[in-house]
């Protein structure tokens, strides 16, 4: 016979995991549902523990010994249990069989519902579980199809899912002690190439790969020196890390005799992807990885990436994402942001033209930063500019372009632009902030 | 000079013209872009990026054109432009290089050898020229290779090996406005074959003239 408790957590937020320990204790079937909501499994804990009513009362102070305030509901469902702690004070048992009469009085809001049905439910004036356990089940099954009967099921205490038992997080770490410390660099890209070696091999065992390393090297003289790196994509093949490895601590090696090492790995699901005969080819993760880490440490990990429009009308509102040549790029994560069209470093990114919309566009380029230029005026008009570019009359020009945003932060712009035609064909645009011009960009 | 125009801007966007003139780069092969400023040779390269991008997505592709990346010499590349042009911009990867001539030939020498990209920008500007030995190096990194290797710079340096130098020469700004010039509308440029040492692969002279195209581009506000 089926028994499970539920601790429902009633004060406020706590450390995560503090639940969870509080059920591990008691049983080794848990399962987390929800923040502030753990299910474990009390078959057979009598011997243990006592019988049921004891069980929920010491689960309630050890819960309150960790600083947790709890209700315990005991029930053969996990909708019983919940809707027992819910409704009841601080420890509630329902006896077996009694779960259809503990959860007739709940609302419908107790169960998971999708939008639809629960919507459906509420236009035929269904309030409680009680009230849809009443209806009949195959005019229910016409009606709302096999997730209404599921959901009867539910409220009538059928609940024929099993515990999802809460496991773990593996930890992908490997550590290597060396007995005679390491002095020079290359026994530590060795030392550091055995330990990717055995990291990716656990993760290639679970399907998993990594989007990011840590490693510490203990030191000799007290102290450890840390380094981390993020690969362009995830990797599971030993030889691309431990290239990636080298770079990483050629670029900033350990000062001093290094006594241990420890590799840590983040691991990520990557989802199969079926490559398409008729798909661009792409470059390879392997040989991206390595050369975005070669172009990272030439030109700087603040210089290279995929070009992002941000949510601002300010004056060259750009941003960088991280590039990823995988088929499923839109799905990834950008440098620990959001991907493209949520946000780029904190902020949203702007819709663009419809892509394979291609248009015969005069380029702008950018000055970054802007040139500060000298601008002779006639009629408040410029006639005539110079700067360290480019410097000319002015035969013909539009403007000003007035644009101002972001007065409600405490950095505010205002700018007004001129498109002018230099004696020479030049066309550039100038910007003038309200003190002082700048030559803003050259149209090519 | 300017010339002023009635309120729409000009025709004259032929798409076998320009299709013909995108064509012209041969992977494996290093190309190169010169011209002056203002004269249309980044609005040709934001053309070519975006149909490099685009290109598969209505082909029966499920994730769109293929990838470029793009060493940015001096900073100057626009994203507001080069999405307006139509450009994917999650398949571009834009190195910055900050002015550094040295840093840029070398992001481009090594981009160019990693496998999967299907066109390598290096955009100069006034930098440029690349330095010979830095462009026969480029040429060996791209040799045999599906990737397209181009260098735009202001001028071209004679012994260069590219196959094919396109130049480009500003004809005349377009303005909307008859008696008071209200808005600049584009560009209209000429790009002519300076040099192809793929004749027989090239369809020279398609379009206008002997190998001369005659373009207008518009500004997207």
């Amino acid at each position: 016979m089926t028994r499970i408790a539920c601790l429902l957590l009633t004060n406020g937020p706590v450390a995560p995991g503090a639940l969870l320990q509080v059920a591990l204790a008691h049983s080794p079937r848990v399962e987390e549902a929800d923040t502030g909501c753990v299910y474990l499994d009390a078959s057979g804990l009598q011997g243990l523990f006592g019988d049921e009513p004891r069980l929920a009362e010491r689960l309630r102070d050890a819960a309150a010994a960790g600083g947790l305030a709890i209700r315990v509901g005991v029930a053969a469902s996990r909708p019983g249990a919940l809707a027992a702690a819910r409704l009841g004070s601080g420890v509630t048992v329902v006896e077996p069989g009694g779960d259809t009469a503990a959860l007739a009085a709940a609302p419908l809001s107790l169960l998971a519902l999708s939008e639809d049905l629960a919507t459906r439910l509420a236009r035929w004036g269904l309030r409680t579980l009680g009230e849809l356990a009443a209806l009949p089940t195959a005019g229910l099954f016409e009606r709302a199809g096999a997730e209404g009967v599921r959901a009867q099921r539910m409220a009538r205490g059928e609940d024929p899912r099993p515990l999802a038992s809460w496991r773990p997080e593996p930890a992908f770490e490997e550590s290597v002690e060396c007995e005679w410390g390491l002095e020079t660099l290359e026994p530590v890209v060795e030392r550091l190439g055995e330990l990717a070696a055995r990291v990716c091999g656990r993760l290639g065992a679970r399907g998993l790969a990594a989007d990011g390393f840590e490693w510490v090297c203990r030191l000799a003289a007290g102290g450890a020196h840390a380094g981390a790196l993020t690969p362009a994509v995830p990797l599971t093949e030993p030889a691309a890390v431990t290239g990636l490895l080298r770079l990483a601590v050629d670029a900033r090696p350990p000062r001093g005799v290094v006594l241990g090492l420890t590799l840590r790995a983040r691991p990520v699901r990557m989802a199969p992807v079926q490559e398409s005969l008729t798909d661009p080819s792409r470059p390879s993760p392997r040989f991206l990885a390595a050369t975005m880490n070669r172009l990272v440490a030439l030109v700087g990990s603040d210089r290279i990436g995929a070009p992002a429009l941000l949510d601002s009308h300010r004056p060259d509102a750009v941003g960088l994402g991280t590039y990823s040549s995988s088929p499923l790029r839109g799905e990834g994560r950008v440098r620990g942001e959001t991907v493209r069209g949520e946000a780029v470093r904190g902020e949203t990114v702007r819709g663009g033209v419809a892509r394979g919309d291609a248009n015969p566009v005069l380029a702008l380029r950018r000055l970054r930063p802007p040139a500060p230029a000298a601008v002779t005026l006639a009629s408040g008009r410029p006639v005539a500019v110079r700067s360290s570019r480019l410097a000319g009359r002015i035969v013909a020009g539009v403007g000003p372009w007035r644009s101002s945003g972001e007065w409600w932060t405490p950095h505010p712009w205002l700018q007004d632009e001129w498109d002018v035609e230099l004696a020479d064909g030049t066309l550039c645009r100038l910007a003038h902030d309200g003190s002082v011009w700048h030559l803003a960009g050259i149209y090519d | 000079m300017a010339i002023p125009i009635e309120s729409s801007p000009p025709p004259g966007w032929e798409r076998e013209g320009i299709d013909g003139l995108l064509g012209l780069f041969a992977p494996g092969r290093l190309s190169e872009i010169v011209g002056p400023r203002s004269s249309g040779a980044s609005s040709l390269l934001l053309a070519l990026i975006a149909r490099i991008t685009t290109s598969g997505s209505s082909g029966g592709s499920r994730e769109g054109g293929r990838q470029v990346a793009f060493v940015d010499g001096t900073d100057a590349l626009d994203p507001t432009s080069i999405a307006a042009a139509g450009a994917d911009l999650s398949a571009l990867l834009w190195v910055r290089c900050g002015g550094r001539l040295r840093v840029a030939l070398s992001a481009a020498d090594l981009l160019a050898r990693c496998p999967g990209f299907a066109l390598v920008v290096l955009d100069l500007d006034d930098l440029g020229p690349v330095p010979a030995s830095a462009s026969i190096r480029l040429q060996r990194a791209v040799e045999g290779s599906d990737t397209i290797l181009i260098v735009r710079s202001e001028r071209h340096r004679e012994g260069s090996p590219a196959s094919l130098v396109l130049a480009t020469r500003r004809l005349a700004p377009q303005w909307i406005g008859l008696r008071q010039l209200t808005r600049l509308a584009g560009l209209r440029s000429e790009v002519s074959i300076s040099r192809s040492r793929l004749h027989s692969l090239s369809p020279l002279g398609r379009g206008q003239g002997e190998g001369t195209w005659t373009l207008d581009w518009t500004l997207q506000q």
